[in-house]
């Protein structure tokens, strides 16, 4: 049933990545300016100029140029950087590594603390405890992420000199950016979590267990954990594009490489190669993540699998 | 379970933090640089092609000629040198014995090929007044020269000729200076993540530093790490906080406490460039001279080296750094603040103060355009301007761009003023602003005009001695300030920072820059 | 308050009622207090103020906190208690139209969705699905990088960020609507299907959306001072409590002030709307309505 289901959620992905590769091809034709100004040598003529745009293959027809474009892609050929003249395959799997490094820790952070704190505020009948994870819930919801990271590295790098200013060397320069990312994340998991097991506890067979008399730590370990998990893989499934493309203004703060900061510098110097290349990645990352969390979903609720098939 | 998996979590990271704080010392053999911000984004280490270079290329390749900080020139790969006196021959003598980090041998041949290898470059300018190179034997070469070139050792000097192995830049072609750049410098490219960091290691067979450098042999430091840090003021709490040992480039603002610091010393050099606001001539209002003048009147450089840069660095008066003779123009040429006279001017010019403090003329406000770089030194300038030019009744609007969009903006003559700068030690930076060639950028300006043009071409090519060159650049750059093309406003100074805790670094520094030369001297400190 | 009571609402009732409601609770009046109180401010800031808000005084640059200037000045010796009452302004109204935009857009894309169906709505969801899960902040800094920095497109940037949530919502409510039974009495009925729409389905699908707006201002405030931050947003002297921090970074060490009271601003404002919001969902009843779509 799943299966099928799955399946069928992988079909539809043909037409939306059909789409989508459109939409990221475009966007880089409403750029303002043109790389090619900046690859030109001060002065040059435009016979200079056209020679370079045919080099690039820009004097095609948008079509053409698209047709040739995602055909390379498929090839896995991303291209060459006009600007930062090397492979953009190159540059991606420089900046890849940190942006799956930064952002499976701090998905591992937001999951595991958050629903700690979830689950505690949803067991612990404590309206003090209660009421700081509500807070701490709604404070990582709404506080900027770049301004936490300049509180965090104001105290924890400059005042007790603990952790790198700002770079990617080593496990210590991950730890606040981390910690960044993490606390919105944590808010998130937490609420999913606390909801989840507060609507759980109410059914009948918790009540069934309770009478049973097993204890409280098995019954949320063995029966109520299984319920919370799947809302919060799904909620983080869908928040994938949010870890590694948000992560822009941390890596920004931290001067830390990625995804991210690739793409706003290939954005500045208009290098459509690199913008292009960038944004199919974070595009992939997001239908595979939309993917995962509509299947979890599904897994969790019959009713979805019933609805669409 | 998750309870005590976030308690260990937390102790964990107390213990392995506390023995950070412990590491830092340990790592001395490697020492950790910041580029200055100007030097960010250099996209290969090719002397040859690149039109971005750090201060990594000149530890990676040796010049045939260094300059000294009193513009001296001193042998490095030449020995010596000698000039016909009709300046159409040189004829250099090179080094015996140097060989690149490839092991191939550093000798006639590959100064030959090197030179030809600048066709077609961005950089050709460089060798354009050389007809051909000579091999006279293994170690002895002649440049044939088309013309006479007074500016061939300062060229030879610059970073943009450093020397490269030719049997790496053949084999390597595009790639070279991105995957792999061979030279003879003290230290090779170990790795080099763009954007990020380069990483250079010891070339231990280098005994061949310039009289610029105590130390001629080997480094002392293994490795230099070069991190590529993109605000200003990261690097300088990377510098406060342990984890850079060497800043290139200090922002003035910060200079004042790191001065306080007991373990950081700043080292301060004669500057190389300025900043300054060029003025659009082709758009009104400042197609009238009378209100280019009238900008001009209203920067207040004395009270801005005083208040934003704390009395740092000299204000800017003309176009040139003040150690250039070229910047010895005609006092009454230079640019000094006068906003009583800046506001007859602009009466002249028919715009009159309104009440709101903006000057009308028709109906029509003096409003302007203000462009400037996302930088912190560039939008903190921008703002005090804006204020100044407020004074005398013209109103600025402020708009921040990153580098290359402003580039395109330029281009499509869409700008007024705007605050930049430059960094060249070097009079022929007038021709590469002002020139009719390069409209739009380099000559933001837009300044075409037949005598400016005249006499830029006899400032570039008709020069036969340097004294020559000197009286034409004058002549040039007087011209230029004639014409109230931009406003000069500062002149910065080289500040570098070391962390005097984990290395020593030579003092005074030799050279016009703080590069190679310098690295090379470079101790752990004890 | 159960849904079915709330059909023959009009807005205006419904924005007495329970705004009302919502600021009857504690920590109701307390947010709503404080964001009327913010909005006050905002509109009379220049009777507030205590300085000019761009007057430089480069002799006192950095001064801390103390008088005359409660919140110290900023590197250009500009009162950032000024700075930060006159951003105020620039943030909420940036944020507030934004949102008024983006509404508007995602209520008549999700409307016509949810209404029409068929390719239409797939075209439309599918889009919408996948700028859905982008993060807001790379779609605001693609659509600055097209058409430059400036408040302007700052504005219009986090209308497209946000668009997507509110076209998904909308047409959620539609397609719950369209199946309840006093709908398919009207249609049934024959009337046409921009009365159908007008009349009966978009008052009933408005109440969430107004309120997952003014959630959105939120979320709008904090976009905009991320743009700000990263100087895409109000351009100099003008402040805005994100390019106010921007030009702070480097200030980080000097005068931390600076950058910890704009901050300070915006978080305290944000978790006001989210207070606030959280005292509507619960006002109007509608935590379900909003958690199914």
């Amino acid at each position: 049933m799943i299966l099928r289901y799955t399946a069928q959620r992988l079909l539809m992905l043909i037409p939306v990545s059909f789409s989508i590769s459109v939409v990221i091809f475009m966007i880089v034709y409403l750029l303002p300016g043109d790389p090619i100004d900046n690859l030109l040598r001060v002065g040059s003529s435009p016979e200079d100029r056209a020679e370079l745009v045919a080099q690039y293959g820009l004097d095609r027809s948008l079509v053409v140029q698209y047709f040739v474009w995602i055909g390379n892609m498929f090839q896995g050929e991303f291209g060459q950087a006009i600007v930062l003249r090397r492979p953009v395959a190159d540059l991606i799997a420089q900046n890849l590594p940190y942006s799956l490094t930064l952002g499976g820790l701090a998905f591992l952070f937001s999951s595991t603390v958050g629903m700690a704190l979830g689950t505690l505020s949803a067991m612990v009948r404590n309206p003090v405890l209660d009421r700081f994870v509500r807070g701490f819930i709604l404070l990582g919801s709404t506080v900027p992420g770049f301004w936490l990271a300049l509180l965090l590295i104001l105290f924890f790098s400059v005042n007790l000199g603990w952790f790198p200013v700002s770079g990617a060397r080593g496990w210590e320069s991950l730890v606040l950016p981390v910690l960044t990312i993490g606390f919105g994340g944590v808010a998130l998991v937490a609420r999913v979590t606390r909801v989840a097991l507060l609507d759980v506890q109410r059914e009948d067979f918790v009540t069934l267990l309770h009478a049973k008399g097993l204890s409280s730590g098995a019954i949320l370990f063995r029966h109520l954990m299984p319920h919370a998990l799947l809302p919060v893989v799904t909620i983080l499934a869908l928040r994938i594009g949010w870890i590694l493309g948000g992560a822009v203004t941390v890596e920004f703060v931290f001067g830390r490489p990625g995804l991210g900061s690739l793409l706003i510098r290939a954005l500045g110097q208009r290098d459509y190669p690199v913008v292009q290349a960038c944004l199919l990645m974070l595009a992939l990352a997001v239908m595979l993540g939309t993917l995962i969390g509509d299947v979890a979903q599904a897994a969790m609720d019959p009713r979805i699998r019933e609805k669409k098939s | 379970m998750h309870y005590s998996s976030k308690s260990k979590l937390l102790s964990g990271s107390a213990i392995v933090a506390g023995a950070f704080l412990f590491s830092a010392a340990a790592m001395a053999q490697d020492v950790t640089v910041a580029f200055s911000a100007s030097e960010l984004g250099a996209t290969a280490y090719n002397p040859v092609a690149a039109s971005k270079l750090n201060t990594a290329t000149s530890l990676i390749f040796d010049r045939l000629v260094e300059q000294d900080a009193d513009q001296s020139f001193h042998p490095h790969l030449a020995t010596s040198w000698e000039e016909t006196p009709d300046g159409m021959a040189w004829t250099f003598s090179l080094l015996d014995g140097v060989t690149f980090h490839d092991d191939t041998p550093f000798n006639a041949a590959a100064v030959q090929f090197w030179i030809a290898s600048y066709e077609g470059t961005e950089n050709e300018y460089l060798v354009e007044a050389i007809g051909s190179v000579d091999v006279i034997d293994d170690l002895t070469v002649r440049f044939n020269m088309d013309r006479p070139e007074p500016n061939l050792l300062y060229n030879l000097a610059s970073a943009f000729m450093g020397i490269p192995s030719p049997t790496a830049y053949a084999a390597l072609g595009d790639d070279f200076g991105v995957t792999a750049a061979v030279g003879t410098g003290p230290y090779r490219l170990e790795s080099f993540e763009i954007g990020l960091q380069t990483v250079l290691t010891r070339n231990d067979d280098h005994t061949w530093g310039s009289d610029l450098s105590e130390n001629t042999g080997p480094g002392h430091i293994e490795t230099f790490t070069f991190r590529e840090i993109p605000d200003q003021s990261t690097a300088f709490l990377e510098l406060r906080t342990g984890g850079i040992e060497l800043l290139l480039g200090v922002p003035t603002d910060f200079l004042q406490i790191l001065q306080a610091e007991q373990n950081i010393e700043i080292i301060q050099m004669p500057g190389t460039g300025i900043s300054y606001m060029p003025i659009n001539v082709t758009a009104a209002p400042f197609d009238d001279i009378r209100v280019r003048q009238a900008t001009g009147m209203a920067i207040d450089q004395d009270g801005i080296v005083a208040a934003v840069y704390n009395g740092v660095g000299a204000p800017a008066r003309n176009f040139l750094i003040s150690s250039l003779p070229e910047a010895n123009v005609d006092p009454d040429l230079n640019v000094t603040y006068n906003p009583t006279r800046a506001g007859e001017l602009l009466d002249e010019a028919g715009w009159m103060m309104g009440g709101d403090g903006v000057r009308v003329r028709d109906g029509e406000r003096l409003s302007v355009d203000l462009f400037t770089e996302n930088s912190t030194e560039f939008t903190r300038l921008t703002q005090v301007v804006q204020a100044q030019l407020g004074e005398i009744g013209m109103e600025a609007t402020i708009t921040v761009f990153d580098s290359s969009t402003i580039r395109d903006e330029y281009r499509r003559n869409a700008h007024q003023l705007a605050v930049r700068g430059y960094d060249w030690n070097n009079s022929d930076i007038l021709d590469w602003f002002f020139s009719g060639n390069r409209l739009g950028y380099p000559n933001v300006s837009m300044w075409e005009d037949a005598e400016g043009q005249r006499l830029n071409d006899i400032a570039m090519t008709e020069s036969a001695t340097a004294a020559e060159r000197i009286a034409n650049f004058t002549t040039y750059h007087e011209y230029v300030l004639s014409q109230h093309l931009f406003v000069p406003i500062y002149q910065p100074t080289q500040n570098i920072a070391f962390n005097s805790d984990a290395i020593t670094v030579p003092d005074p520094v030799r050279g016009s820059r703080f590069r190679g030369q310098s690295f090379l001297d470079i101790q752990v400190a004890e | 308050m159960k849904t079915s009571s709330m059909t023959a609402r009009t807005l205006d009732a419904f924005a007495r009622m329970s705004i009302g409601r919502a600021f009857a609770s504690g920590i109701g009046m307390v947010a709503g207090g404080f964001l009327v109180l913010l909005v006050l401010v905002a509109i009379f800031a220049p009777w507030i103020a205590p300085f000019d808000y761009a007057a430089q005084n480069l002799m006192n640059a950095n001064a801390p906190p103390g008088w005359p200037h409660l919140l110290g000045t900023d590197e250009f010796g500009r009162d950032v208690l000024s700075r930060v009452i006159f951003g105020a302004r620039t943030s909420l109204s940036v944020s507030a139209t934004a949102i008024a935009i983006s509404m508007a857009a995602g209520m008549t894309l999700g409307a016509a969705a949810g209404y029409f169906g068929g390719f239409f709505e797939r075209a439309v969801m599918t889009v919408v699905d996948l700028t859905w899960s982008f993060p807001d902040i790379l779609i605001a800094l693609i659509f600055v990088a097209i058409i430059g920095p400036g408040l302007t497109s700052t504005t219009f940037a986090i209308a497209i960020a946000y668009l997507a949530q509110f076209t998904r919502l909308t047409r959620a409510q539609i397609v719950r609507l369209k199946r309840e039974t006093f709908i398919e009495a009207t249609i049934n009925l024959g009337a046409k299907p921009s009365h159908i729409l007008l009349r009966h389905l978009m008052p009933n699908a408005i109440a969430p959306v107004i309120v997952v707006g003014m959630l959105a201002i939120g979320d709008g405030i904090v976009l905009e001072a991320t743009l700000g931050f990263f100087g895409l947003g109000a351009q100099p002297p003008t402040p805005s409590w994100g390019a106010m921090m921007s030009s702070g970074t480097a200030q980080l060490f000097l005068s931390p002030w600076v950058i910890i009271f704009p901050g300070v601003a915006v978080a305290v404002t944000v978790i006001a709307v989210n207070l606030f919001g959280d005292e509507l969902i619960r006002a109007l009843d509608i935590r379900d309505r909003l958690r199914g779509s």
